[in-house]
């Protein structure tokens, strides 16, 4: 008896404990940051853990991001290239390439950045790190002076674009894996694998003056807890907050929320070994089956842009993309004209209703309920799609052909320019080619584009071989999510990096 | 003596290499390699060619048995070999995660002993008392809530309202308190009613009412009767919570940024980083062996009777 009135008092322990955790008074000011204009620092949270700080081998380029080391050509927001250790290059064929290093540019340690020192960096990423040298096919390297010559094994138009990687960052010959010397805007000060990195100002840093005199760039990829770390005034900066938490962060007058489309693209592949999405027809259908307002609205909470295809809109390697609209109507027509039967609305062939295996991951949590999405659209015509979860979508689908549809998601332009996508998804060797994509017209144009060193041609070529995938379906783009940052009033000169890239600059400060 | 510890040693040997065998054949066995990662598919334009080539210099096209022995040879040289994905050595990457995950192990633990001994011991003094029901509720509710949601009322509380410990992260005794209580408090709900059930079953032993007959005082009979008698079945399921803090605690190292072994594990099976997977698990089978061998040791101590029956026999 005792021990059921002890029961009833549960209930009012737990509305007790969740109403003190659920308060939104606002908590005092931490100390974590500091206002003294010669000792200025922040922290900036991040949400992809890093157990290593050597540019040549992170991936997750933290010390690129932290500003610790710089690339010879950097991308802009524009996605146009922008020169940082290289102040100019050039290339009259596209295999032999002049990078004129900056003059008067000093590393970290006080030594000067010449063309031999870059040389040697680029020969420590290749030795390091396998993608860097399959990505860069550097025959030969020359310097003299401040003069850096690449010869490419092939000519290799898409060189600057790809010196933009992290992964080829500029160190001097001092660096360890532990303690790397670059030319960026901070220097490294201590560094805790998976934990935090601390960064201190470099005074001579060759862009100007940088603001902050310290920096601390932690990692943690939990979102809720990243959300309750600005709430703690433990981070000024945080990355990627819980998209549920929008209008709880907007309400915050402390807070500033800041979004801007990124370079990923979700994307819907289709198997073109199975006989019905060998049809174009078929994948227009199932285009037409993709409802990408309601995913922006709904999943992403407006956190996306609706793709129309691989590149955003307004890079200049896209074309003028088809219009695309979610109409079931539109959708059965397709059918009837690859020759379905389609009656009450229903798609059949030869009296069979339609099936297909439709693969999605949870490491992208919007892909599931995108699937799902398809799926109920699907089942309005009568056709049913099968959704199998797997762990790692690239393994499995690079293992098996037992699947017809796909969501996948990567970033198409990373480096601001088409090449690296459309060899790698379209062309019959590329890596992620997982949709047995053979289109010998498109590989041609690709072809033309890996040799075209113009770059109004390589522009006009990406741009014929996007409107092909376009206009033949070879995917479904889906969407192109949101990058977004929270960070506290007080930070100043913040800018949402496209490429996220760059996250820690010169500019940022503290008021 | 000596003889007797050869021995055991070289059975312990033979386990490690049979341990060692099997869990090299499971990561082959699971599908997938390492290679689109260290080729980072995602990020640079790739061909299967390339991949094929890294496939082949790595030797992992070679027969199973022969790359075990390449690893095998390595191992014996004190060679752990090098992650494929951050290139740095696993032995290195090993003992910069060990001392965190150590420290967030004996933290837990400390906060499991406090709450769980004094509850565990109370409960069975005073049964269906208040005090027993109170700690069968702490059970049940402990035992129920998933440690994330507790970790994150942790730092809403402490971090977030009041401000008196860091929500994250490493580098000082505050960090340790929010992670380890997360844990500890989800371990001490199953340990109270285990130390309960425990005594209350010590408590009715022939030897603790003889004790009892002979006049002993009542807190000598529970503290060197009942209760030492008690601690042989918590200290065998101590030990196994112990193997399963090394490595297990992946939720909270995430929630907590803080860098331990479970999130390095589970990346490193995720990216199919074989030398790191293999030098976890040969580590930790060493750990674990060395704390069954110490309880095993233990039991000696804490019940005469084995030692005694041990001598016998021999």
């Amino acid at each position: 008896m005792s021990f059921i009135k002890s029961l009833k008092a549960v209930p009012l322990l737990l509305v007790l404990l969740l109403a003190a955790c659920t308060s939104q008074e606002p908590a005092s000011p931490d100390s974590t940051v500091t206002h003294n204009s010669e000792e200025k620092s922040i922290t900036l949270l991040f949400n992809v853990q890093s157990n290593s700080i050597d540019p040549h081998t992170d991936v997750n380029y933290t010390a690129v991001r932290a500003g610790i080391a710089e690339t010879l050509l950097t991308i802009g927001n524009d996605l146009k290239l922008q020169p940082a250790v290289a102040e100019s290059w050039s290339s009259e064929d596209g295999q032999n390439w002049i990078f004129n290093i900056r003059k008067g540019l000093t590393f970290q340690n006080g030594k000067s950045v010449d063309a031999a020192a870059v040389q040697a960096s680029l020969e420590r990423a290749q030795q390091l790190n396998p993608s860097v040298k399959n990505s860069l096919h550097i025959r030969e390297m020359k310097s003299a002076g401040q003069v850096l010559t690449i010869v490419t094994e092939q000519p290799f138009p898409q060189l600057p674009s790809d010196l933009v990687h992290p992964n080829t960052a500029i160190l001097a010959a001092e660096s360890t894996e532990e303690a790397p010397i670059g030319t960026g805007p901070f220097m490294l000060a201590s560094f805790k694998p998976g934990s935090e990195l601390n960064v201190e100002r470099n005074s001579q840093y060759w862009g100007g003056t940088v603001k902050l005199a310290k920096a601390k760039f932690s990692f943690n990829e939990d979102a809720n807890a990243r959300l309750l770390a600005i709430q703690a005034k433990s981070a000024d900066i945080v990355y990627r907050p819980p998209i549920e938490s929008f209008d709880q962060l907007k309400a915050d007058a402390s807070l500033t929320l800041d979004s801007l489309t990124g370079l990923r693209a979700h994307q819907l592949l289709y198997n073109m070994n199975n006989a019905e999405l060998g049809q174009e027809e078929v994948r227009k259908a199932f285009d037409a089956l993709i409802d990408r307002e309601a995913i922006v609205s709904s999943i992403m909470t407006g956190q996306a842009t609706a793709a129309a295809g691989p590149f955003l809109a307004e890079a200049p390697f896209s074309p003028e993309y088809t219009p695309k609209t979610f109409d079931l109507e539109v959708a059965r027509q397709f059918f009837r004209t690859a020759g379905y039967d389609v009656d009450n609305g229903l798609v059949s062939k030869g009296g069979k209703p339609l099936t297909f295996r439709l693969l999605t991951y949870q490491s992208r949590a919007e892909l599931p309920l995108i699937s799902q999405l398809i799926q109920a659209n699907a089942k309005e015509l009568g056709i049913t799609v099968d959704i199998r979860l797997v762990d790692n979508i690239d393994e499995y689908l690079a293992a098996n052909d037992d699947w017809d549809l796909a969501t996948y998601s990567n970033i198409t332009a990373p480096r601001g320019d088409a090449s690296y996508f459309l060899n790698a998804a379209y062309t019959s060797e590329g890596a992620l080619n997982y949709g047995y994509v053979r289109q010998p017209e498109l590989e041609a144009l690709i072809e033309q584009l890996n040799t075209a060193i113009a770059e109004d041609e390589r522009n006009n070529l990406a741009q014929q071989a996007v409107a092909y995938i376009d206009e033949h379906r070879l995917n479904s783009f889906i969407i192109h999510p949101n990058n977004f940052v929270v960070y506290s009033s007080h930070v100043k000169n913040w800018v949402t990096s496209k490429s996220e890239y760059y996250l820690l600059t010169k500019d940022l400060d503290i008021e | 003596m000596l003889r007797s510890i050869g021995k055991r040693l070289l059975e312990l040997l033979l386990f490690f290499l049979l341990l060692s065998f099997v869990s090299f054949c499971l990561l082959k066995i699971v599908p997938g390699d390492p290679v689109r990662s260290i080729l980072r598919v995602d990020d640079v334009a790739v061909t299967s060619e390339q991949i094929e080539a890294m496939r082949t210099q790595l030797g992992l096209d070679k027969p199973l048995f022969v790359q075990y022995g390449l690893w095998l040879k390595q191992l014996v040289q004190f060679n752990l070999g090098d992650s494929y994905l951050t290139s740095r050595p696993v032995f290195s990457e090993f003992t910069e995660k060990l001392p965190y995950t150590l420290l967030l192990t004996a933290g837990s633990l400390v906060v499991m002993l406090l709450i769980s001994i004094p509850l565990g011991i109370l409960s069975a003094l005073y049964r269906n008392r208040w005090i027993d029901q109170f700690s069968r509720i702490f059970s049940l509710i402990g035992s129920s809530v998933p440690s994330f949601w507790l970790g994150l009322v942790l730092i809403q509380f402490f971090a977030v309202r009041l401000q008196l410990l860091p929500p994250m992260g490493e580098g000082s005794w505050r960090h340790l308190i929010l992670p380890s209580l997360t844990l500890g408090l989800a371990m001490s709900a199953i340990y109270v009613r285990l130390v309960r059930s425990s005594l209350i079953e010590s408590a009715g032993q022939d030897f603790v009412t003889s004790a009892k007959a002979r006049g002993i005082h009542p807190a000598r009979v529970f503290l060197f009767h009942t209760f030492r008698h008690s601690l042989i079945p918590l200290i065998t399921i101590f030990s196994e919570s112990i193997g399963s803090l090394l490595g297990g605690t992946v939720v909270v190292e995430v929630l907590f940024a803080y860098p331990g072994l479970g999130k390095w594990i589970v990346d490193a099976i995720a990216a199919r980083d074989y030398p790191i997977i293999q030098g976890y698990t040969l580590f930790m089978s060493v750990f674990i062996v060395s704390i069954n061998i110490l309880v095993e040791m233990s039991y000696r101590w804490i019940n005469p009777e084995i030692a005694l029956k041990g001598k016998i026999e021999s």
